[in-house]
């Protein structure tokens, strides 16, 4: 009972993580249809801002936190800016592949400026306890990580359903042209989305820091590849798909490695995308998408 | 209120619009009328800013706002329905007028605007809380038009308000737009339909292939009846 | 390899001037690989050793641009897992053309009598390139019914997939250890032999009845599908050709470098060979010749740099990640500025058959 207990809320937080990580490219594809690849970079920056801080004296673990996610906000920002801004219009290969090219730059600047090698982080160290309840032993982290995301995401919902800016980013993600003839003004609603997007990376990037302690150059790259996948899996662009996507990702890892003898643990990773891959050929659109055909024109 | 002179617009090669001015004074009802493919929404987009002109000059209250965005216009106080009404759909009807009044910054204001626009449509009020794609047509022309006038605009830019609708409701959209009139709203009306937007405008623009063909009072339509038969037809 | 040659030039067949139109194609296709005849020639009679090593090198990456372009190029859809076929090729061929004596060092444990077995170069070179189109076929139908997006994910997950199965099936690919003693039987003519011939059918293809329908339906999908245009099976036809041509430059590499690992053909080989065909420009055979030409001299430059050099007396430290961040640099100021890359819509021969009426007006 224990064990199984402890494997569920394994999935569970696995899923919450790729969850977060999956509504933050969800939210820029809907709006704009950018497959931002280097959304694991702005997870990247987001550690390394909490690996310079720390080295430069900061000791407090909250001020640690909100600087993670204060610095993935800025980052996606300022990537949006710098990089996206000129292919904003352009068709979604030209911005997936910016996308690409943004992640090699900013990976190779970690490694230029700060280290090829993982760097040592302990500042965040302290969330990662065993808390016992009676006889179970659960992992602090792993049980701030679901309700921080249970959280996040119900904040993210309110938000996208009572502010007008949400309601113009939900709108946006239908038809830009007539959010613009709302007066809105563009530029603020893909900041807007972008801080979002940023922010649910930054908080990824907190629990990351503590279970691993330490920082490396590509820390966010293999995170992103599953979310993508996990949005590909729930439907692409949809919101609801993308968190469904994620926590159906968690599912299948943690069953996978609960399934396979230990000698063949190294393939959990390989058959996990086998799984989505036979999933998507009974389910092009995915999980939550629709069959959107192409011209539709609402008439 | 409106000038616009010399407007041209390009889409690559292709003129869409050659040489075009009109204008709209304080309280008129303008209606430009044209066959399909005259240039009447690229004249609608060019004035909004969704697409850039060539050259031309946009003039609203004295202010040249040819090189303003799409948004800074609105905010000006020219507001446009699109053709095919373009509500949002996967949003609910509250919405939808929520976000026309995205600019304002008097929330008791809007309120009370929804609460009229509701009382005048109770066909929205029914649905109020329902996805505005379940709507039909019409509802979602009205909803368009109430969207349009919850910023408070100062002129409006009607583009093809009948499109796709049943002639009963077509009826209804102009004598609401009549009645917007009426109250003293400035309007710019783009048809195909030509009857319904002779009923209530003060005068009449008729384009064909991005140019202007033929300016004046709707009675001249009238009197020149080859020229109405041949752009307009019956 | 001359089947699939046949296979595609009997697709203008149903065009009015048959022989014109395929004549016309493969002229293009040699003038456009005379470029990279003249640098391998010249690399082969004048450079020192250590040059023709590189040349070697950047001769796998343009059989491997060239693969990706007539995926990327006519379809339109990013492809980020290319390098898994090039890593399939090389495996194939090192697992069945190295010398018993070495499997017994590296793979004594290889299932299916593998490590009992040793075929020819050639045979084995064809065994390895059904095995790639095996594979192909099959990832094929699944990315060929998705949409451009969740295409590109597939094509990455596929890309996992296989490095994982590389890394983690320790008997038969020897894991992350480098695999060695294969045959060294390729040398730069071969090189270059093969080097024009995938050139010469990366244009055949792009110029065939397929491969014009494939771009029509990338442009415009609905337009296509209404003149009866079987999009999917095109892209699927399209995704095994370009598997086929990297799975070749694997195989190559494998018998000129006589040592494979699998990091080789991970995303490192992903990220030099897209912003290669990114910066020539995906839309032509010309533009994958003309970026790996630039960005090979480039990036040989910058690793200079890179290892630390010394500038009037000062030592620079070294400088990892300087490569990456120029590659990544390119990729993206191009999409920025130039998404077309280099050599824009046309051909070279296309080019230079338009200079030539020019000046003869």
């Amino acid at each position: 009972m224990d064990y199984a207990l402890q494997q569920l809320l394994n999935a569970l937080a696995f899923g919450a993580e790729y969850s977060l990580v999956a509504l933050g490219l969800a939210v820029v594809f809907s709006i704009m249809g950018l497959v931002n690849f280097a959304h694991g970079e702005i997870i990247g920056v987001s550690a390394y801002s909490v690996f310079l801080a720390a080295a430069l004296g900061m000791t407090s673990p909250i001020v640690a936190v909100l600087l993670a996610v204060a610095a993935a906000a800025l980052a996606a920002i300022a990537f949006e800016r710098v990089a996206f801004r000129p292919v904003r219009y352009a068709p979604t290969t030209t911005g997936l592949l910016t996308a690409f090219g943004v992640s090699i730059v900013v990976q190779n600047l970690f490694m230029l400026l700060i280290s090829p090698k993982p760097q040592s982080v302990s500042i965040l160290n302290g969330l990662n306890q065993m808390w016992f309840f009676g006889p179970f032993a659960v992992s602090s982290l792993q049980v701030m990580e679901l309700i921080v995301s249970g959280l996040t995401i119900l904040a993210l919902v309110l938000f996208l359903n009572r502010s007008t800016l949400g309601l113009a980013i939900r709108a946006a993600s239908r038809d830009f042209a007539t959010v613009r003839l709302m007066g809105i003004k563009a530029n603020r609603v893909i900041a807007t989305a972008f801080a979002i997007s940023g922010a649910l990376a930054g908080i990824a990037a907190v629990f990351i820091i503590a279970r691993r302690g330490s920082v490396s150059p590509d820390l966010g790259f293999s995170l992103v590849l599953k979310a993508f996948v996990a949005c590909v899996i729930g439907g692409f662009g949809s919101l609801a798909g993308a968190a469904a996507g994620g926590m159906l990702l968690g599912f299948i890892e943690v069953g996978l490695l609960v399934a396979l003898p230990q000698e063949y643990g190294g393939f959990k990773d390989a058959l996990t995308y086998v799984i989505i891959v036979a999933l998507l050929v009974y389910r092009p659109e995915g999980l939550l998408g629709q069959r959107v055909e192409l011209g539709d024109k609402e008439i | 209120m409106l000038s616009v002179d010399n407007l041209v617009v390009r889409y690559g090669a292709v003129s869409a619009v050659r040489d075009l001015s009109l204008k709209v004074g304080r309280g008129e009802l303008v209606a430009l009328l044209g066959p399909n493919g005259a240039g009447k929404s690229s004249t609608i987009n060019a004035l909004t800013g969704l697409v850039t002109p060539a050259s031309g000059r946009i003039v609203l209250d004295g202010q040249d706002i040819s090189r303003v965005r799409t948004e800074d216009r609105i905010r000006a106080g020219l507001t446009s329905t699109p053709e095919g009404r373009h509500i949002f759909a996967n949003l609910t009807v509250g919405e939808n007028l929520r976000l026309g009044a995205a600019i304002r910054r008097d929330p008791k204001g809007v309120h009370q605007d929804i609460e009229r626009f509701l009382a005048l449509f109770p066909v929205l009020s029914e649905r109020y809380g329902q996805a505005a794609g379940t709507l039909s047509g019409g509802e979602q022309q009205m909803l368009a038009i109430a969207r349009s006038l919850m910023s408070r605009p100062k002129l409006l830019l009607l583009d093809e308000p009948s499109l796709g609708l049943a002639p009963k409701i077509v009826v209804q959209i102009f004598d609401f737009i009549g009645e917007l009139k009426a109250e003293g709203l400035t309007l710019l009306v783009v048809e195909q339909n030509a009857r319904q937007a002779l009923r209530f405008a003060d005068r009449v623009y008729v384009v064909s292939a991005g140019t202007l063909r033929h300016s004046g009072p709707p009675s001249s339509l009238a009197d020149e009846h080859g020229l109405f038969n041949l752009y307009i037809g019956g | 390899m001359s089947q699939a040659i046949e296979e595609t030039a009997s697709a203008p067949a149903a065009v009015a001037q048959p022989r014109a139109a395929l004549t016309r194609s493969l002229i293009g296709g040699l003038v456009t690989s005379l470029p990279v005849l003249v640098v391998g020639l010249l690399i082969l009679n004048f450079a020192p050793t250590y040059y023709t090593y590189l040349a070697l090198g950047a001769f796998v990456n343009l059989i491997v641009v060239v693969g990706l372009q007539v995926f990327m190029g006519n379809s339109n859809i990013a492809n980020l897992g290319h390098s898994a076929f090039v890593g399939l090729g090389a495996y194939g061929v090192a697992i069945l053309s190295t010398p018993l004596a070495m499997k017994k060092l590296s793979i004594p444990h290889a299932p299916f009598g593998f490590a009992t077995l040793q075929l020819d170069p050639v045979s084995s070179a064809l065994i390895a390139l059904i095995a790639v189109g095996i594979v192909a076929a099959v990832s094929g139908k699944v990315i060929s019914r998705l949409s451009g997006v969740a295409a590109t994910i597939v094509s990455l997950a596929l890309l996992i997939i296989v490095h994982s199965v590389f890394l983690n099936w320790t008997d038969l690919f020897k894991g992350n250890q480098a695999f060695f003693g294969i045959p060294k039987v390729v040398g730069l003519p071969w090189m270059m032999v093969f080097s024009v011939v995938v050139i010469v059918l990366a244009r055949l293809f792009k110029d065939s009845r397929w491969g014009l329908q494939l771009r029509a339906s990338a442009q415009s999908p609905q337009a296509s599908a209404a003149l009866g245009i079987d999009a999917k099976k095109l892209r699927l036809m399209s995704w095994v050709l370009s598997a086929l041509i990297c799975g070749l430059a694997g195989i190559l590499y494998a018998y000129f470098a006589g040592t494979i690992s699998p990091k080789l053909f991970y995303f490192q080989m992903i990220f030099n060979t897209l912003a290669m065909l990114i910066l020539g420009g995906m839309a032509t055979v010309t533009g994958a010749v003309t970026g790996v030409i630039v960005l090979s001299v480039g990036l040989e430059f910058i690793r200079s740099i890179e290892s630390g050099v010394t500038i009037a007396g000062i030592q620079l430290p070294q400088l990892l990640g300087l490569s990456g961040v120029a590659l990544g640099v390119v990729i993206v100021l191009c999409m920025a500025f130039r998404p077309s890359g280099i050599s824009g819509r046309y051909e070279l021969d296309e080019l230079l058959s338009r200079f030539f009426r020019r000046n003869a007006k």
